[in-house]
């Protein structure tokens, strides 16, 4: 398997920064716990082999940034037996934060992350490695979404649309709930083949992000990881952002909505209706 | 009758051994290991030489403080890889990562020997002292990469070329001599050997076959025959070790310093200075600069990867195109590459920038009989291949940028050698008459030891270990009289 050895893996860790987080709005030390964490996990990520590439993105509830790389190069000297390396990505990803953080806009009401965004950002880098690698390289990307955020269905669309491009390009989503869990982002990670984890508790981030989600794609298959539970697949209807169970489908556009109506919101298509609609059909769970 | 045995045919062509970091180590005793784990660097390199799912283990019991049951870890692994995982958790123990301890309750465990998963730790999220060549100067000055890799190449080829030149061409020798330490190591390597007359250096057939390694791999198993030596010369050979791994993992382009070193460490500096690893303005200049030979040392794929926006790209160093038709052209003028292409083509023509040659099956059988093996010869046009040739299609789509036909042939024309299969026998033969030879025949062929025969010629092989029975039964045979 040398052919293996020349593969280069990219891991693109996407930090959800933003401060209406429940666990953050509770105790502050939850997030510089899990940045500490996510910073040794990116450096051991960067251990496992020199041809290992790493990029860090915040998600902050204004902005998403890069952490890691970032255009000017900080000058890091090796002060403390650490590699490098690792000391560079340590230092600009919490000076890059900070900055972050210093320059965010004050925040008026608590706000969703757009992580949707964040992970095409994510999509698009991979893309550009992608392009950019030497000949007879091969790259294998994933992107691990570590978050405290509330299911967020009004971004339904978005989300199905990066992980079937996710799906195309053939990147694993790994998602890390450290709050509530998630079924869209579930979703994701059972379309493109990843890991889905909630937290049972805070202590020990590190420890659970090392034990699931540092092994790559062919390493998976020889250790035993904890076993996919049942993914919840409901759809949000498009008229009111809801997660439904049973609704009604556009036969053109196959939009789908929890109530009928005569004309399809999304593309104007008119309903042919030979019977008087019953309410009585309409069943959408909760 | 006489029987004579032969097992002069068994003898195989010495090759050139490579060992990985992995292997070198596994041949040193305990003690070193448990002493060179007081560095982290070493830790960091041990560890990225480690199995994939050794690592794994390695991570998942870093940071529990406490020795975890044998039956914990085996349960970690998937049961249809078993066979892998026995593999990786027999290297964690030669190498002394981890060992067997008891825990309360008498079950097995493993610990992760104290001394790693200490230094491993530092290296991963720091914590201990810094590095004896990161101290504290006054402003950085950066070199340019493409500065540094030049250097290094010419300094790496001076090494080569001597190996090529020594001997019949004084003239390059001259120009580009190297100390009398670097030959040492050479004639300690087995690369080169002194001629019994004049006692002048020439190569070996190991020397080829050193030549036709990627530089990486030859900056490394160079340097694991400097480690040996190295005691002779008075260096501490953990120190150089830990060295030689901070440099592997400085940062290209970027200036360290000499200062406080020990004067056995100054030493080993200014030999890798010599073969082009670091590159020092004077010698007496506190401040030196890692090239890309020294990068990665224990990788034994040429390309360090660049992808993305990292400003260090690879130049591109490829310079061969094979065709279906096996001709093979170089855009070289290098008389080393000529030299070494030489050793597996039918030179045809030279051009000043080009020379033409093609793969023939006597060209190929020449360099194969020379203990060169098939292998090397594929993998060498590969690494070197055009890049023209690896963005074809096809090279695209089967990962390897030479024409099938080509690969195939080579490798046949190797398998042509291997028909012979090699038995170790003892040889029957005069005898007196037809009658002895055939019970003496049957009785061999009855207890499966009869390796070949001829009746006319009253000639038999038997195995050697079925030479002691038929030796007592023709004994025993011969006193009853016949």
């Amino acid at each position: 398997m040398e052919s293996n050895e020349a593969d280069i893996s990219l891991l693109v860790v996407i930090l959800d920064t933003n401060p209406s987080q429940k666990i953050i709005r509770k105790n502050a030390h939850a997030m510089t716990q899990c940045i500490d964490a996510v910073v040794a996990f990116g450096n051991t990520h960067l251990m496992q082999k020199s041809q290992n590439k790493l990029a860090v993105i915040a998600c902050h509830h204004s902005v998403t940034e890069f952490l890691y790389p970032t255009a000017g190069k900080l000058e890091v000297r090796q002060v403390d037996g650490q590699y490098e390396i690792f000391t560079l990505v340590e230092k600009t990803v919490k000076h890059r934060l900070a900055e972050l953080i210093n320059s965010a806009p004050r925040i008026v009401q608590p706000c969703e992350s757009l992580l949707a965004g964040s992970i095409s950002m994510a999509l698009a880098y991979i893309a550009r490695v992608n392009r950019n690698k030497s000949v007879g390289m091969r790259l294998s990307s994933r992107i691990l979404i570590v978050t405290g955020s509330n299911e967020c269905a009004s971004q339904y669309m978005t989300y199905m649309n990066v992980f079937f491009t996710a799906q195309k390009q053939g990147v694993t989503i790994d998602v890390c709930a450290l709050d509530k869990s998630l079924s869209l982002l579930q979703q994701g990670t059972d379309i493109t083949g990843g890991q889905y984890l909630k937290l049972p508790q805070l202590d020990g981030v590190l420890q659970y992000l090392l034990w699931v989600f540092l092994p790559d794609h062919q390493t998976r298959d020889k250790l035993v990881l904890p076993p996919a539970s049942k993914v919840d697949y409901r759809a949000a209807c498009f008229c009111h952002r809801e997660l439904i169970d049973i609704g009604y489908v556009c036969s053109v556009c196959l939009s789908i909505f929890c109530k009928i109506t005569p004309i399809c919101g999304t593309c104007q298509t008119v309903f042919k209706n030979s019977a008087p609609i019953r309410e009585k059909k309409k069943r959408t769970i909760k | 009758m006489t029987s004579k045995s032969g097992s002069i045919l068994l003898m195989k062509p010495s090759n050139i051994d490579c060992k990985d970091l992995q292997s070198y180590l596994k041949t040193r005793p305990p003690e070193l290991l448990e002493k060179i784990y007081h560095y982290p660097t070493i830790c960091l390199a041990v560890y990225r030489e480690l199995p994939e799912i050794s690592r794994q283990f390695v991570i998942r019991i870093l940071f529990v403080e406490q020795p975890v049951p044998q039956a914990v870890v085996a349960s970690w692994g998937s049961q249809i890889f078993a066979k892998e995982q026995a593999i990786a958790t027999s290297c964690l123990t030669e190498l002394n990562v981890w060992r067997v301890a008891a825990i309360p309750g008498g079950l097995p465990a493993w610990e992760l020997s104290s001394t790693f998963s200490k230094n491993l730790k530092i290296a991963l999220l720091g914590g201990g002292r810094p590095w004896s060549m990161s101290t504290f100067m006054d402003g950085p000055k950066p070199k340019e990469v493409s500065f540094l890799d030049t250097y290094a190449m010419s300094r790496w080829r001076c090494v080569l070329h001597y190996m090529v030149g020594a001997g019949s061409n004084s003239k390059i020798r001259e120009n580009e001599g190297i100390s009398p330490d670097a030959v040492r190591i050479l004639l300690h390597a087995n690369l080169m050997r002194r001629d019994e007359r004049d006692g002048t250096p020439s190569i070996t057939r190991q020397g080829f076959q050193f030549l036709l390694l990627n530089s990486q791999a030859q900056v490394w198993h160079f340097m694991l025959q400097y480690l040996d030596t190295c005691e002779e010369r008075g260096l501490n050979l953990p120190e150089c070790l830990s060295m030689l791994f901070q440099l592997s993992f400085s940062t290209l382009g970027k200036d360290y310093s000499s200062e406080g070193m020990s004067s056995g460490m100054l030493t080993f500096l200014q030999h890798l200075r010599e073969f082009g690893l670091v590159y020092q303005r004077k010698r007496k200049e506190g401040r030196f600069y890692p090239t890309r030979l020294s990068l990665n040392i224990t990788n034994k794929n040429a390309i360090v990867p660049s992808v993305g926006n990292d400003d260090d790209k690879v130049e591109e160093n490829g310079y061969i195109v094979v065709e279906t038709n096996f001709r093979v052209y170089a855009y070289t003028d290098s008389n080393l590459q000529v030299a070494l292409l030489g050793l597996f083509t039918e030179l045809l023509y030279r051009f000043p920038n080009l020379i033409v040659g093609v793969l023939t099956r006597d060209s190929v059988r020449q360099a194969l009989k020379g203990g060169i093996t098939a292998e090397q010869i594929v993998s060498y046009l590969q690494q070197y291949a055009h890049p023209n040739m690896i963005n074809t299609e096809s090279a695209v789509k089967t990962r390897s940028s030479l024409p099938p036909t080509v690969v195939d042939q080579i490798k046949l024309w190797e398998n042509e050698r291997n028909r012979f299969v090699y038995t170790e026998g003892v040889v029957y033969n005069q005898f007196l008459s037809q009658a002895d030879f055939i019970t003496l025949r049957d009785y061999a062929l009855s207890i499966n030891v009869l390796v070949w025969q001829s009746e006319r010629n009253r000639t038999m092989v038997v195995t050697k270990n079925g030479h002691d029975d038929v030796k007592k039964f023709w004994k025993r045979y011969s006193k009853n009289g016949g």
